[in-house]
C-alpha cells in the first residue's frame, strides 16, 4: 500500500536532502548536526531565492527563523530516514550506505542526485506518477497542462487606492469571476458559471470578518493583502478540485510539483510570459515502451509502465531548438523595444513548445551557444548577465537564472544575419 | 387525441421585450471582439460599418495626393506610406480604414474620384503573421492571392470579351445586366452557347488587342489558339499558370510586366495596392534580407525594366506602426529607396500620419454603430442610451484607441442590459462597472495557441505538433 501524497513534509528543495546528510556525515549528535545543517542551508540558500541571498547569517536568526528551521530540520529528518539515508541509534545518527552514495552523487552533479531521490521517493508514495497522470488525463486537449491563473485587483484594471469597501471587493470579485470564466472557455473549451463560488467566497470573507457584510462600508486596509490572497487560493484551489480533480490539499501538489521540476519530469512556473498565474505541464511520460531515442527510461513500475524523461537527443534536436529559440525570440522581441530579450522568458516559452525541463534547455542552450562561439552556427547569439531596465527588483530575486557555458545570464539577443533560417 | 393537436400548457409572452429593444436597437451593435475580420459576414468586424468623417483627414490626403493625379504622369507617387502617430498600437482603426478605402475605390475603379482621369482597381495584401512573407518573393505570392482575391482578372477578362462581342456584333446590347451579371455572364462558357455568340472568334478578336502583342506566348490568354477547340479562359487558368511558375524572376515578370499589360488591355491605368501590417515582413528579416527587398522593391516599381516601373502602374501604399521606419530606415538608406520615396520626411505628400482619436471621433464612432442597429431609424436616438459625459469618459479610460472603446462600449450596454431598470449609460454606471472592459485584452502570442510538442504522441510513435 502506498502512501498518501499529503503525508510528505512541508519542503520543497532536494538540497535539503544533501545539507542534512552533510551535517550527519561530521557530526552524529543531533544538536551539533543543526548547528551545522543550519549554516549549509544558508550556504546553499535555501528556503528563499536559491541564487540570491536575502536573509541574515546564519549567527543571527530570530526566534521565528530558528523555530522555521528547527522544523524543516525535523522533517528532513523524518524523510531521511524513511528512505533509509540515515539510522538513529540510541539518540545518535549515522548514514547508511544509500546515504553516502548519494552525497557522492550530489558532488558528481545535481542531476543524478535528483534522480536517485526519485526513485526512493516514489517507491513509497508514487506521487510523480499519479500527478504526471492526473495532468495527461485533465489537460488532455493541451497535452498535460494545468492552467492555474491568478489576476490580481490590478491586473484588471482596478488601482488600489480605489478598493475600500465591501462593494469594490464585489466589483472585483465580479470581474475575476468573468475572467476566469472567459480563461476556462478558452484554454478548457468548457462552459462554467463561477457566480456561485464567487458568492462562497464573499460569504467566506464576511464570516471570517475580513470585510463588512454591509455593502458601503470600509475594510481596514491592513487585511488588504490578506483578501487578496485569499482570492488567489480559493480560486487555484477551485482549479485543482473542481476541474482537474485533484484529490489532496494545495500545497501537496506544490510540493510534490516543485520537486518534480527539481528532478526534470514536470515542469510549473508562474513566469510563463503572457500569462497571468502559473502553469503545470509535464516532460516526462508514463508508458510501456517507447521506440523514441529522445526519452530516457528512470523508474519502471509494478505494472510494467515505467517513467520516461523528455531528453532530446543534441545531435538530432538542435535544428529544431534553434527554431524554436529563434521564433519565441521573435515572439517576446515584438512587444520589446530592444534587441535583448529576457533570456529567462525565453527559456519558459522553449521549455513549453518543445515539452523540455529546464535542465535539458541548459544544455541545448549550451551546446547551440558553443557552437556559436566556434562559428559553427546558422544564427549568432549574444547572452549577457545584465538585466533589463523595465526588471523589478522582485521579479529579477525569483526568477531563476539560467546558466549556460558556465555562467548564470539573464538576457539574450538573437540575430539571424548570417542566413536564412 | 392525436399530439398534432395538443397544446403546450404554458403559452408564449408576446408582451416581453427584447433586451436590447428599450434602447430602441435590435441586437448590441458593438463587437465583442473588435478586430477586424475581412472575410467575416458580420458587419460589426469586418469593417463594413465605418465612419468616414473620423479619418476625414487622412482620406483627403489620399484622395488629392494619389487618386486624382494622373497616371500617365511619370513623377506620380508610386510609393507611399500611411504610419501610426501614436504608440498605442494595435486598434487604432487602420485596417477598418483601408478596407473602407478599398470598398470606395472599387465600387467605380476610381473613376468617380478621378474625374475618369484615372480607370483603378484596389487590392487589399496583408502579410501572413508568422513571417512567411518575409522574402520578396513572399510579398509577391501575397500580392498575387490578392489579386486573384479581388476577381480582378474574371473582370478583366468579361472588359476583353464585352468589346471584343462589341465589335463582332454591333446590334446585341446588353444594358439591361448589372455590371456583376455581365462578369458572371462573360465568364462563363454555357452563357456564349445560348446567346449563339462563337467564343473562339471572341477570343480572336481579344488577341488584336496592342497591348497583348509582346506577351509570351504561354501567357494563360494564349493557351490553346493554335489548337483545334481552343479552350475557354478563366481567372483559374491564371492562378494555375501562376503556380507552375517556379523561378522568382519569373513570377516577378508575370506580375510587374505580364499582367500590367494585360490589366492596361482591359482600359486599367493604375492599381493600388494597400498592405495592412508592413512591418510583419521586416520584423522576420534579417539587415542583409531587409536592403536585398529594399533594392528588389526599388527595381519593380521605379528602374528596373519591367513595364510597370517604365509606367508606375501599381502604387503601393503601406501601412506601419509607429516605429517601423526606424526599423527599415538602413535598408531604405543602403538601397536607394530612400531617394525615391523617403520615410523620414514626415512633410512629403506621400506619408500620410494617421493620427490618433479625438473626443468628438468617439462619439461618432459610437454613433455610426449605435445607428447601423435602431429598430426605428426615423426616431432620433442620438448617443442613447450613452451620455454625452459617459462618451468623454469612455474616450479617456481607451486611450483613444478605436479597439478599445467599442470593447468597452459592447461590455457597458452588455451590463445595462441585464439590469431592467438601467435606462442610461452615464459617467456613474461607468464608475460602477470599471473593470469589465478591462478584461479579455489578450496580447497576439498566447498560451493557448502555442505551437507545442504532444509528449505522449511522441513517444508513441504518432508524433504530431
Amino acid at each position: 500500500m502506498k502512501k498518501p501524497l499529503s503525508s510528505v513534509r512541508k519542503f520543497y528543495f532536494l538540497d535539503y536532502f544533501y545539507v542534512l546528510l552533510k551535517s550527519i556525515e561530521k557530526f552524529s549528535e543531533q544538536d551539533q548536526i543543526f548547528e551545522l545543517f543550519k549554516s549549509l542551508k544558508q550556504e546553499h540558500r535555501l528556503g528563499e531565492s536559491k541564487y540570491k541571498k536575502l536573509t541574515a547569517d546564519a549567527q543571527n536568526l530570530s526566534r521565528v527563523q530558528l523555530v522555521k528551521y528547527q522544523y524543516t530540520f525535523e522533517k528532513v529528518i523524518a524523510e531521511s530516514l524513511e528512505y533509509d539515508l540515515i539510522i538513529q541509534e540510541s539518540g545518535k545518527f549515522q548514514l547508511t550506505e544509500i546515504g553516502k552514495k548519494l552525497i557522492e552523487q550530489y558532488n558528481d552533479g545535481f542531476e543524478s542526485f535528483a534522480i536517485s531521490l526519485f526513485k526512493l521517493m516514489e517507491s513509497k508514495y508514487e506521487a510523480f506518477r499519479y500527478i504526471i497522470d492526473l495532468l495527461y488525463k485533465s489537460g488532455k486537449a493541451k497535452s498535460g497542462l494545468f492552467i492555474l491563473p491568478v489576476y490580481s485587483p490590478l491586473q484588471l484594471g482596478f488601482d488600489r487606492s480605489e478598493i475600500k469597501t465591501t462593494k469594490d471587493i464585489w466589483r472585483y470579485s465580479e470581474a475575476l469571476g468573468k475572467k476566469l470564466e472567459q480563461d476556462i472557455s478558452k484554454y478548457l473549451g468548457e462552459q462554467r458559471n463561477l457566480s456561485t463560488g464567487s458568492k462562497t467566497l464573499m460569504e467566506i470573507l464576511i464570516k471570517d470578518e475580513l470585510i463588512s457584510s454591509e455593502y458601503l462600508t470600509e475594510f481596514s486596509p491592513i487585511k488588504y493583502n490578506a483578501i487578496i490572497s485569499r482570492f488567489r487560493d480559493y480560486w487555484v484551489k477551485y482549479f485543482l478540485q473542481e476541474i482537474y480533480h485533484y484529490e489532496y490539499y494545495l500545497t501537496s501538489f506544490e510540493i510534490w510539483t516543485y520537486r518534480a521540476k527539481q528532478i526534470g519530469i514536470i515542469h510549473a512556473t508562474e513566469f510563463y510570459p503572457y500569462f497571468n498565474g502559473k502553469i503545470v505541464y509535464p516532460t516526462a511520460v508514463v508508458v510501456k515502451t517507447t521506440e523514441s531515442k529522445d526519452f530516457q527510461k528512470i523508474y519502471t513500475y509494478s505494472d510494467g509502465y515505467s517513467l520516461f524523461l523528455h531528453k532530446p537527443d543534441i545531435e538530432t534536436s538542435q535544428n529544431q531548438f534553434v527554431d524554436f529559440l529563434v521564433s519565441a525570440y521573435y515572439d517576446l522581441r515584438r512587444t520589446n523595444r530592444s534587441y535583448f530579450i529576457s533570456l529567462a522568458a525565453l527559456k519558459e516559452m522553449v521549455c513549453y513548445n518543445m515539452k523540455i525541463s529546464e535542465y535539458v534547455f541548459q544544455e541545448l542552450l549550451d551546446a547551440v551557444y558553443r557552437a556559436n562561439l566556434s562559428g559553427n552556427l546558422k544564427i549568432k547569439i549574444s547572452l549577457e548577465v545584465d538585466r533589463l531596465p523595465e526588471e523589478t527588483k522582485a521579479m529579477y530575486l525569483k526568477q531563476e537564472p539560467v546558466m549556460v557555458d558556465g555562467r548564470f545570464r539573464n538576457i539574450i539577443a538573437i540575430d539571424v544575419a548570417r542566413g536564412d533560417r | 387525441m392525436s399530439n398534432l393537436l395538443k397544446k403546450p400548457t404554458q403559452l408564449q409572452n408576446y408582451e416581453s421585450i427584447g433586451t436590447y429593444e428599450r434602447f430602441n436597437l435590435s441586437e448590441n451593435p458593438f463587437p465583442s471582439e473588435p478586430t477586424v475580420n475581412k472575410e467575416s459576414t458580420d458587419k460589426r468586424i469586418n469593417g463594413n460599418i465605418y465612419e468616414m468623417q473620423i479619418r476625414e483627414h487622412e482620406y483627403e490626403q489620399i484622395l488629392t495626393n494619389f487618386i486624382k493625379q494622373p497616371q500617365n504622369n511619370p513623377n506620380h507617387i508610386r510609393l507611399g506610406y500611411i504610419i501610426d502617430s501614436s504608440y498605442i498600437g494595435r486598434g487604432n482603426g487602420k485596417s477598418a480604414f483601408l478596407l473602407n478605402l478599398l470598398h470606395t475605390i472599387n465600387r467605380e475603379y476610381s473613376l468617380d474620384l478621378s474625374d475618369e482621369q484615372n480607370k483603378c482597381f484596389a487590392i487589399y495584401v496583408s502579410p501572413e503573421p508568422g513571417g512567411r512573407t518575409k522574402t520578396f518573393i513572399g510579398f509577391i505570392d501575397a500580392i498575387f492571392d490578392s489579386i486573384l482575391k479581388s476577381q480582378i482578372i474574371s473582370v478583366c477578362l468579361a472588359t476583353l470579351r464585352l468589346e471584343a462581342i462589341n465589335k463582332l456584333h454591333p446590334e446585341l446590347n446588353f444594358g439591361h445586366f448589372s455590371e456583376s451579371e455581365l462578369v458572371q455572364h462573360l465568364n462563363d462558357p454555357a452563357w456564349f452557347e445560348n446567346n449563339s455568340i462563337s467564343s473562339s472568334s471572341v477570343q480572336s478578336e481579344i488577341l488584336n488587342d496592342v497591348h497583348l502583342q509582346d506577351l509570351p506566348s504561354d501567357f494563360p490568354i494564349f493557351s490553346g489558339r493554335n489548337t483545334f477547340y481552343p479552350t475557354f479562359m478563366t481567372q483559374k487558368d491564371f492562378e494555375n499558370y501562376f503556380r507552375e511558375l517556379k523561378k522568382p524572376k519569373e513570377k516577378i515578370d508575370f506580375i510587374f510586366t505580364h499582367l500590367v499589360k494585360f490589366f492596361l488591355a482591359a482600359n486599367f491605368n493604375g492599381a493600388y495596392v494597400l498592405v495592412d501590417d508592413f512591418e510583419r515582413i521586416p520584423d522576420f528579416q534579417s539587415s542583409r534580407q531587409k536592403k536585398d527587398f529594399a533594392l528588389e522593391l526599388r527595381s519593380c516599381l521605379f528602374d528596373g525594366y519591367y513595364t510597370n516601373a517604365k509606367l508606375g502602374f501599381y502604387n503601393l501604399i503601406l501601412v506601419l506602426h509607429a516605429g517601423v521606419p526606424r526599423l527599415i530606415s538602413d535598408a531604405w538608406a543602403s538601397s536607394g529607396m530612400e531617394n525615391r520615396a523617403p520615410i523620414n520626411q514626415l512633410n512629403y505628400k506621400h506619408i500620410i500620419s494617421f493620427e490618433k482619436l479625438t473626443k468628438e471621433h468617439v462619439a461618432l464612432l459610437l454613433k455610426k454603430y449605435l445607428t447601423e442597429y435602431r429598430i426605428d431609424p426615423n426616431k432620433s436616438d442620438g448617443l442613447s442610451p450613452f451620455t454625452e459625459g459617459a462618451v468623454h469618459q469612455i474616450g479617456e479610460l481607451s486611450e483613444f484607441n478605436a479597439a478599445k472603446i467599442l470593447r468597452m462600449a459592447y461590455e457597458l450596454l452588455e451590463k445595462a442590459a441585464g439590469i431592467p431598470t438601467q435606462k442610461l449609460i452615464d459617467e456613474n454606471f461607468i464608475l460602477d462597472n470599471r473593470g469589465l472592459w478591462e478584461t479579455g485584452d489578450e496580447p497576439e502570442h498566447n498560451i493557448d495557441i502555442a505551437k507545442t510538442t504532444d509528449l505522449l504522441s511522441k513517444a508513441m510513435g504518432q508524433e504530431k505538433e
